[in-house]
C-alpha cells in the first residue's frame, strides 16, 4: 500500500512539472507582447524603458533559463511576482483564493444535497414525475450556459423580487471582518458578527446557484445511472426477497455501491469548480482566482499564468489522489 | 417495495432546502442599504480592475485618476467643459521667469493636509522630487522638468530643460499631486537621485493618502472595492458624503441592476442600451461629457502593401467612410468627430473645423483619387482589430462597417480579428497595415497628441515626417499665445489630412447614470473622470 501511495505521489509530482512546462511554451508562443499590456504609449515607444522593463522581468533572458528560475522559485515556495500587479503572485492568490474556495465548495455541497437525492430519487421512482423534474433540472443545469445563467438569476431575484442582494461578497456599506482564513463565512463566524455572516451568505447564494447548476447536472444524472445498475443487481433482489424496508435497500445496500462513479466525477467537479468560475465571477463582480487567471491570460503575465496553472495542475492531481484513496474506503476490494 | 420511507424524504430534503435558502435570504439586505451609514456615502459602480497602483508616483492607467484626484490637488488644474484654461488650485499664480526656463508658482496659503498639518514648499518640492526620481510612467511626462526649488515657504521655482515643451497642462493630471513629505517618507518614500530603488512607500500608498484634496484613502481591496472617507481640513470646504466607496462591477448589466435598486448611486459602465432604458426611471438621471478620447483607424504605408504606399489611396479611404452613419447608427449619436489626432474641445479643435478641412464621404472624389493613384479597380488591405469595444461600439462592428463603406469604391477591407494585445503588439512594431484602435490622453496637452503623431505613431504607419509638419509641431508647443497656437495647431491638422494615415471616427460621448439622490456630480474629460468635491446627498 505504502508503496502504491509513493509511486502515485511520484506520477502526481511529474504531471505537475509536464503540465507548467506545456504552459510555459503555449503561453511564450502567443504573439502578444506583456511589455505593451503594461506599459503606456508613450513608454512602451521608448526603447530604454522597454529594455529596462524586459530586463526587470527577465524577459530578455533565453526560454530555458526564465523556466529554471521559476523552477528554482517553486522549489523555494516563491512563485514569482506579477507583472501585471506588480505583487508576489503568491500574494495576489492569497487575496483572491479565499472567494473561489468559498464559492467554489458552497457551490459544490449545494449541488451533492440537491443532485444526490434528486439522482437517488430518480432512480428508485423511475419514470414518475420525480424521474422527469429530475431530468429537466439536469438538462437545464448542463445546458444553460454560465452567464445566461447569472444575467437571468441577478435580474430575476435581484433586480425584480428584491430577494437576493447584488454582485460583490458583501453589501458595500458592511464592514469585512479580520482576515483570518480570507473565507467571510468562517471570518464572521470567529469574530461573532453574524449581521455580516447572514450578509456574506446571502451574497453566497445567487452565485453559488449558477455555479452548482452544471455540477448539479451532472451528479443527478451519473447517480441516476449507477443507482439504476446497483438497484438491478441479484443482492438487491435477494434483500427484497428477505423484506427488508425499502429504505433500508436503496440507502444501505445500493447506494454506497452506486457511489463509486459519483464520488470521481465529484471529485473531479469539484476541481472544475476552483478552476472554472471565470463568468459567474466576472457577472457577480466577484474578487476571485477565475477572473484573476483570465485577466493573468489576457495581458501574458507569466508568473501569474505560471503559478496558477502550477496550483490548478496540483489540484487536479490531489483530488484524483484523493478519490483513489476514497474507493479504498468505500469499496473492501481495493484494499486488498 | 414501500414508497413510505422514500417519500418521507423527499419531503424532509425539499423542505429543508427551501427553509435554508429563506432564512439566508431574509432581511440581511434591506437593512443595510437604508441604513444611516448608506446615506452619508456616496457608492460608485466601476470597472476598476485595470488599477495596478494608487501611488500619485507611478499611475498609468484609466480609473486611478479619479481616486488619485479625490485624495490630491495638483498645482493648476482645469474645469470640465474647458480644458484650455489653466486654473489654480494648490498653486494660486504663476510666471514664467525672465530666464525663460522657470515657472514661479505662489502657493495657497492655509491649506492643510488630512492630518491637518499645513502644506509648505518643501511638499511640493519633495512630490516632485520624488516622482522625477522615482522614473515610473508619469516621469516621462514631464522629463522636461529639470527641479523643483523651495524659495521660500509659500514659493516653489520649476526649473525646466526644455522650455519649449508644454508644462502647465500635463501637471494638472493627478500624478503630478502634492503629498505631504513627513508622511510619506514615515512610509518609505524618499526624493533622493536613487529613489528608483531606494522608495518603498508603494504598499502604503495603495491603500493610504496623505494628500489636501476632499477625500482621503483608507483601503483598496483589489477588484472588490476602494474606500475613502471625508477629508474634514479640506481648503474647498467640507466635502457633502463621510465616504465615497468605489466599487468594483465589470458587467454592465449588473451595474444597472445595482443603479436601478438604489446599492449603487452611480454607474460609470452602462453601454448606450443601457443608457435608453433608464429614460423614463424617475429616479436615475444621466450626465454626458464629451470626452478626450477617440477611436480611429491608422493605415500604414506598409511595405506589404504597394497600394497603401500611394497617398491618394489612402485619401480615397478617407473619403470612402460614413462618418455620419458611423456616429448616428454605432453608437446613437453620442460622440463628435475631430479632423485628426486633436480631439474636440482642445486648443484649435472644433467640430466646425472637422466639416471645414476635415475627411468627408465623397464616393465620386474617392474614385477620382483611386483612378490618380492607379487602382481605378481599388485594392485590398488587412484591417485588424482587437476584441474591445470603446463606449459600447464592438471594434468587430465598427470594422463590419468600414469594410461595408469601402467596398462601395471597390477597397476591399479584409478583417482581422484578434486579441487586443496581439492587435496592440502588430501596430507598435509597424507591422499593420490598417487597424482600428484607439487613444486616451495622459494629461489634456495638444502636444501630447501631435508630438506622438509625428515620433511614434508616425513610425508604426511608415510615415516619413516632413521637415515642415515637425517644425509646426514643434512650434505650435512652444507658442503661449493660445490664439496663436490655435491658427498653428489648424495648420498641423491640414498636414495630417494631406498625409491621410489616421481616420479619426468616434470621439465619444461618455454617458454615466446617477441617481437623483445625489447632486453636483460632474463629469471632466480631463482625465480623471470626475470631481468629487462637490458632490453630495440631495
Amino acid at each position: 500500500m505504502l508503496r502504491y501511495l509513493l509511486s502515485r505521489l511520484a506520477t502526481s509530482v511529474a504531471m505537475v512539472l509536464l503540465a507548467t512546462v506545456v504552459i510555459f511554451l503555449i503561453a511564450n508562443t502567443v504573439p502578444g507582447d506583456p511589455v505593451l499590456s503594461q506599459l503606456g504609449d508613450m513608454a512602451a515607444s521608448n526603447p530604454a524603458t522597454v529594455a529596462a522593463y524586459r530586463a526587470k522581468w527577465g524577459l530578455d533572458l533565453p526560454l530555458w533559463e526564465r523556466y529554471w528560475i521559476f523552477l528554482r522559485g517553486l522549489a523555494h515556495g516563491d512563485l514569482g511576482t506579477s507583472i501585471a500587479s506588480n505583487r508576489p503572485v503568491l500574494d495576489d492568490i492569497t487575496d483572491y483564493g479565499p472567494a473561489t474556495i468559498e464559492l467554489a465548495t458552497v457551490g459544490f455541497v449545494l449541488s451533492l444535497a440537491v443532485g444526490l437525492p434528486l439522482g437517488i430519487l430518480a432512480a428508485v421512482r423511475r419514470d414518475r414525475w420525480i424521474d422527469h423534474v429530475a431530468r429537466a433540472v439536469s438538462l437545464v443545469g448542463v445546458s444553460a450556459p454560465t452567464f445566461w445563467l447569472a444575467f437571468i438569476m441577478l435580474a430575476i431575484f435581484y433586480g425584480a423580487l428584491d430577494w437576493a442582494p447584488g454582485p460583490g461578497r458583501l453589501d458595500p456599506v458592511a464592514f469585512p471582518p479580520d482576515r483570518v482564513t480570507g473565507l467571510l463565512l468562517i471570518d464572521t463566524a470567529l469574530a461573532g458578527d453574524w449581521d455580516t455572516f447572514r450578509d456574506a451568505a446571502a451574497h453566497l447564494v445567487l452565485p453559488s446557484i449558477v455555479l452548482a447548476a452544471a455540477t448539479l447536472g451532472l451528479i443527478t444524472r451519473t447517480t441516476r445511472a449507477a443507482m439504476l445498475e446497483a438497484l438491478s443487481q441479484d443482492y438487491v433482489r435477494v434483500a427484497r426477497a428477505k423484506g427488508l424496508r425499502a429504505r433500508l435497500i436503496v440507502l444501505g445496500h445500493a447506494l454506497p455501491n452506486a457511489m463509486l462513479p459519483v464520488v470521481t466525477l465529484g471529485g473531479l467537479a469539484y476541481a472544475n469548480l476552483l478552476a472554472g468560475a471565470v463568468m459567474t465571477e466576472t457577472v457577480f463582480s466577484w474578487p476571485g482566482l477565475g477572473r484573476y487567471t483570465f485577466r493573468s491570460a489576457v495581458t501574458v503575465d507569466f508568473p501569474a499564468i505560471m503559478a496558477v496553472t502550477t496550483i490548478v495542475a496540483a489540484i487536479f492531481v490531489l483530488v484524483n489522489f484523493l478519490v483513489d484513496l476514497s474507493y479504498a474506503l468505500l469499496d473492501p476490494r481495493v484494499r486488498k | 417495495m414501500s414508497n413510505q420511507g422514500i417519500s418521507i424524504g423527499r419531503r424532509h430534503a425539499m423542505l429543508g432546502g427551501a427553509g435554508i435558502l429563506a432564512s439566508l435570504l431574509r432581511g440581511t439586505h434591506p437593512v443595510l442599504a437604508q441604513s444611516a451609514q448608506r446615506k452619508a456615502t456616496l457608492v460608485i459602480g466601476i470597472d476598476i480592475s485595470d488599477i495596478i497602483s494608487l501611488d500619485p508616483a507611478r499611475i498609468a492607467q484609466y480609473t486611478n485618476p479619479m481616486i488619485g484626484h479625490a485624495a490630491y490637488d495638483s498645482l493648476v488644474t482645469v474645469a470640465p467643459g474647458d480644458y484650455i484654461t489653466i486654473r489654480p488650485a494648490l498653486a494660486t499664480e504663476w510666471a514664467y521667469q525672465p530666464d525663460g526656463k522657470t515657472i514661479r508658482f505662489k502657493l495657497r496659503p492655509g491649506v492643510k493636509f488630512a492630518s491637518g498639518n499645513v502644506m509648505t514648499a518643501e511638499d511640493v518640492k519633495f512630490s516632485f522630487m520624488r516622482l522625477i526620481n522615482v522614473k515610473d510612467q508619469p516621469q516621462q511626462y514631464i522629463a522636461h522638468v529639470d527641479r523643483v526649488e523651495v524659495v521660500d515657504d509659500h514659493t516653489v521655482d520649476m526649473v525646466l530643460n526644455d522650455p519649449t515643451q508644454p508644462v502647465l497642462s500635463i501637471i494638472a493630471a493627478p500624478e503630478f499631486v502634492i503629498v505631504e513629505k513627513a508622511v510619506a517618507m514615515a512610509h518609505g518614500a524618499t526624493d533622493a537621485a536613487d529613489a528608483k530603488d531606494k522608495d518603498t512607500a508603494v504598499a502604503w500608498f495603495n491603500e493610504n493618502s496623505c494628500g489636501t484634496g476632499p477625500y482621503r484613502l483608507t483601503g483598496w481591496q483589489r477588484n472588490q472595492q476602494i474606500q475613502m472617507v471625508r477629508n474634514p481640513n479640506y481648503w474647498g470646504g467640507a466635502p457633502g458624503y463621510e465616504r465615497v466607496l468605489i466599487r468594483h462591477m465589470s458587467e454592465s448589466a449588473a451595474q444597472l441592476l445595482a443603479l436601478k435598486r438604489g446599492d449603487i448611486d452611480v454607474a460609470f459602465n452602462l453601454i448606450p442600451e443601457q443608457i435608453a432604458t433608464l429614460k423614463d426611471d424617475p429616479a436615475i438621471g444621466v450626465l454626458g461629457a464629451t470626452s478626450l478620447d477617440f477611436v480611429y483607424m491608422a493605415v500604414a504605408e506598409s511595405p506589404d502593401n504597394p497600394a497603401l504606399q500611394k497617398r491618394a489611396a489612402r485619401q480615397a479611404i478617407g473619403h470612402a467612410i460614413d462618418y455620419d452613419g458611423i456616429i448616428r447608427n454605432l453608437i446613437g449619436g453620442n460622440a463628435v468627430r475631430p479632423v485628426t489626432f486633436i480631439p474636440v474641445g482642445m486648443n484649435g479643435s472644433t467640430e466646425a473645423l472637422t466639416k471645414e478641412i476635415g475627411f468627408r464621404e465623397d464616393l465620386p472624389k474617392a474614385k477620382a483619387l483611386l483612378a490618380e493613384a492607379g487602382l481605378p479597380d481599388g485594392f485590398s488591405f488587412q484591417l485588424a482589430y482587437g476584441n474591445a469595444a470603446i463606449a459600447g461600439v464592438q471594434y468587430q462592428t465598427l470594422a463590419q462597417k468600414l469594410q461595408a463603406d469601402l467596398a462601395r469604391v471597390g477597397i476591399k477591407a479584409e478583417l482581422a480579428p484578434m486579441d487586443q494585445l496581439n492587435a496592440r503588439t502588430l501596430y507598435t512594431s509597424g507591422k499593420a497595415q490598417g487597424i482600428i484602435t484607439f487613444w486616451n490622453p495622459p494629461a489634456p496637452e495638444n502636444e501630447l497628441w501631435s508630438g506622438a503623431t509625428i515620433n511614434r505613431v508616425a513610425k508604426r504607419v511608415h510615415w516619413d515626417v516632413p521637415e515642415p509638419v515637425r517644425k509646426l509641431v514643434a512650434d505650435a508647443g512652444a507658442e503661449r499665445d493660445i490664439a496663436k497656437s490655435a491658427a498653428l495647431y489648424k495648420q498641423y491638422q491640414q498636414a495630417m489630412i494631406d498625409a491621410a494615415h489616421h481616420f479619426v471616427m468616434i470621439q465619444p460621448i461618455y454617458q454615466v447614470a446617477v441617481r437623483k439622490s445625489v447632486t453636483g456630480f460632474v463629469l471632466t474629460a480631463a482625465g480623471w473622470q470626475a470631481e468629487l468635491a462637490g458632490v453630495k446627498p440631495g
